[in-house]
């Protein structure tokens, strides 16, 4: 999933500081997943929002709504009329989510509530680590599902490099070194020759783009 | 491929080569450069410049191997893959080798967040060993990546690094192996204080042929206290000094510290002499360039050849 | 000042654990101090949520606290310790708009002592005042003079 992290509040209250009225918009996806920005981080933020008024003496009026998706037209079509009601929605979904919803309705004032992060799993409960670069140009099958763009520090192909100390990187000693885990995932499967060849330089511009990247489909047109 | 790489003569010819590390200033000043040349010029055979080591910003490789050059001296081209990409890479070595710079040392290098500019873009385009294969290919078939012909090749002796200390150690020699293959003719290896280590390592590169493949020279640094070796022993990544060193370095009192780490360099050089397949030493004296003339001397490596 | 005399608005979220007959126990104190005093019985306090702690500052109490069974007691094994990393959480996002993270407080009973929930309330009215009136409670119309 797509992993986001709640901004500071006194950032959010930058934001938002020349507004009265407004609408906190969660998403049902990946930012509940990772318990920043769905239904029940609304109304963290919300309560939290309207008590931060009070306490100033500010009037504000804040109502909370969470999407399913916010980052897919069809459920974003579901703020119709409600956004209209609004000085400005302070968008709980992820980067690409307070995008899609400011494209659907380009008057109104969307601002983003969190720092959208990194694509990752949910290794266990409350933890999260990154493990694609979204790179466009998957070689997972060369390196025992192991991403050595994603999980090595320096991205290298015909890794691993000088640093690399009990199976933990030198630039986190916490992470493992994802060499070290590509070359033992390989020896058990008898697959080292996969490792023999010099694995030639990246295409980057399947990742970099010309500018946006986009997919078209003419099969999947209604 | 003919090249003037000076180094590269000395180890064809069959001499145990010495080359010697030069680090540049945090500075524009080249006078930095030329003093540390002139301490140097006629110990080594060649001198090394590093690149930006640790991601601390420093006068440039290149621009400190041109200085090196006027000294008279022979220097290798350090570069790494952290802060250029394939454009920039492939331009400097056609630069370098115009400058007449004939050796280049291929690294990936030291991860951004430990240097001064933490924030800035490691750009990791290509790794050390795909850095190799390409400069292999300029100069030995006239093309850049991709294919475009060169007007004119350059002429590099290529080198990489090694570390028989890191893990996992199983595949250190295999990629070394990978190394080899992809073009490398030199190698220096990260420091050794380790000797059995690294002889259980050389044993496995023997195994493998591959010490006839690639010219190897072992790392040296001579310790200046008991408190630079135990801080390389835990902060440093990828080294390995053992206990026996450390309490060495410790048994002797403070202002005789140096002398004591001359002496186990000495030591150790004469140790890996006698190593089939160690074909030379790299000092990397950091910021104690004066004690490699000492060093140099003790270890009966003094005068350099004639060539 | 007790915080009984102070007056201030006490909820008290608490694991049902702790008193079998809680609501019963309760009742005199909720006819005495009427909304100055709320109970929530959980069937685990490990069921709190963080939002459940702020909309009760936010709806007016002046102190929240949450009361867990002892260490190694929870029913349902580690509900008593989830609890505190929620109400810990619940404490570093009121700090962040102002408020005392004092107002919200956790008390995990122990083995030795058995009290009843009104028993436990009274021990909490009796303590010293450290904060006092919420601000949240100031009027919107304006701060106070």
């Amino acid at each position: 999933m797509i992993t986001a992290e709640r901004k500071p509040l006194s950032e959010i209250k930058e934001m938002i500081a020349p507004y009265k009225k407004i609408l906190v918009a969660g998403c049902g996806s990946c930012v509940a997943e990772c318990a920043s920005g769905g239904e029940k981080e609304v109304g963290l933020l919300a309560s939290a929002l309207r008590m931060d008024a009070k306490m100033e003496g500010r009037e504000a009026e804040i109502k909370e709504v969470t999407l399913d998706r916010q980052c897919v037209y069809e459920f974003i079509d579901q703020l119709t009329g409600l956004i209209g009601q609004y000085d400005a929605v302070l968008s709980l979904g992820c980067g690409a989510g307070v995008q899609a919803v400011a494209g659907i309705f380009p008057e109104a004032i969307i601002l983003p509530a969190l720092n959208t992060t990194f694509i990752g799993q949910t290794k266990e409960a409350g933890l999260w680590i990154e493990n694609c670069r979204a790179c466009g140009d998957c070689k997972l099958g060369y390196f025992a599902a192991v991403c050595p763009i994603t999980r090595c520090a320096k991205g290298l192909f015909n890794g691993p490099c000088g640093g690399s100390k009990e199976g933990k990187c030198e630039v986190d000693p916490d992470a493992p070194c994802a060499w070290q885990l590509i070359v033992e995932r390989l020896d058990k499967a008898g697959r080292l020759d996969l490792l023999q060849k010099v694995y030639p330089p990246a295409d980057w511009s399947k990742q970099q783009g010309k500018g946006p990247r986009k997919i078209r489909r003419e099969d999947q047109i209604v | 491929m003919r090249t003037d790489s000076r180094l590269k003569r000395v180890l064809e010819k069959g001499y145990f080569a010495v080359t010697a590390e030069c680090g540049p200033p945090k500075g524009a000043d080249p006078k930095v450069i030329k003093t540390k040349g002139k301490i140097l010029k006629g110990f080594v055979d060649s001198v090394n410049v590093t690149d930006n080591q640790t991601g601390v910003v420093r006068l440039s490789s290149l621009a400190a191997c041109v200085l090196l050059k006027k000294e008279g001296l022979d220097p290798v081209l350090q570069m790494t893959t952290r802060d250029r990409n394939r454009i920039a890479l492939q331009s400097d070595v056609l630069g370098a080798s115009a400058l007449g710079i004939r050796n280049l040392l291929c690294l990936s290098g030291d991860h951004q967040s430990f240097g001064n500019q933490p924030q800035a873009k490691g750009v990791f385009d290509v790794d050390s060993i795909q850095l190799i294969q390409l400069v292999r290919q300029m100069r030995d078939n006239g093309v850049i990546l991709g294919g475009d012909a060169l007007s004119a090749p350059p002429r590099i002796f290529i080198g990489a690094v090694a570390n028989p200390f890191a893990d996992p150690f199983s595949y250190r020699v295999i990629r070394l192996g990978k190394k080899a293959a992809a073009g490398a003719e030199f190698i220096q290896t990260q420091c050794v204080y380790n000797l059995p280590r690294f002889m259980e390592w050389m044993n496995k590169v023997r195994d493998a042929g591959l010490h006839e493949k690639v010219y190897i020279l072992g790392g040296i640094t001579p310790l200046k206290s008991a408190r630079m070796a135990e801080y390389m022993s835990k902060q440093v990544a990828g080294m390995d000094v053992p206990e026996e060193i450390i309490n060495r370095m410790k048994s002797v009192p403070a202002k005789e510290q140096r002398q004591e780490g001359i002496r186990i360099a000495v030591e150790t050089i004469k140790a890996l002499q006698a190593i089939e397949g160690v074909r030379g030493i790299h000092v990397m004296a950091i910021e104690w360039e004066e004690a490699v003339p000492q060093l140099i001397e003790a270890s009966g490596l003094f005068p350099r050849p004639e060539l | 000042m007790d915080q009984r005399s102070a007056g201030l608005n006490i909820v008290i979220f608490f694991c049902r654990q702790l008193d079998a007959n809680q609501d019963v126990n309760r009742r005199a104190l909720e006819k005495e101090l009427g909304s100055r005093i709320k109970f929530f019985p959980l069937p685990c306090s490990g069921r709190i949520e963080s939002l459940h702690l702020l909309r009760a500052l936010e709806t007016g109490a002046d102190r929240v606290y949450l009361i867990t069974c002892p260490e190694g007691s929870c029913r349902y094994r580690e509900g008593n310790l989830r609890a505190g990393k929620r109400l810990a959480f619940a404490q570093g996002l009121i700090e962040e708009i102002g408020l005392e993270r004092e107002r919200l407080e956790l008390i995990r009973a122990t083995q030795d002592v058995q009290m009843t929930i009104d028993e436990r309330a009274q021990e909490i009215l009796m303590r010293e005042a450290v904060v006092g009136p919420s601000p949240i409670k100031k009027s919107v119309a304006g701060p106070a003079v």
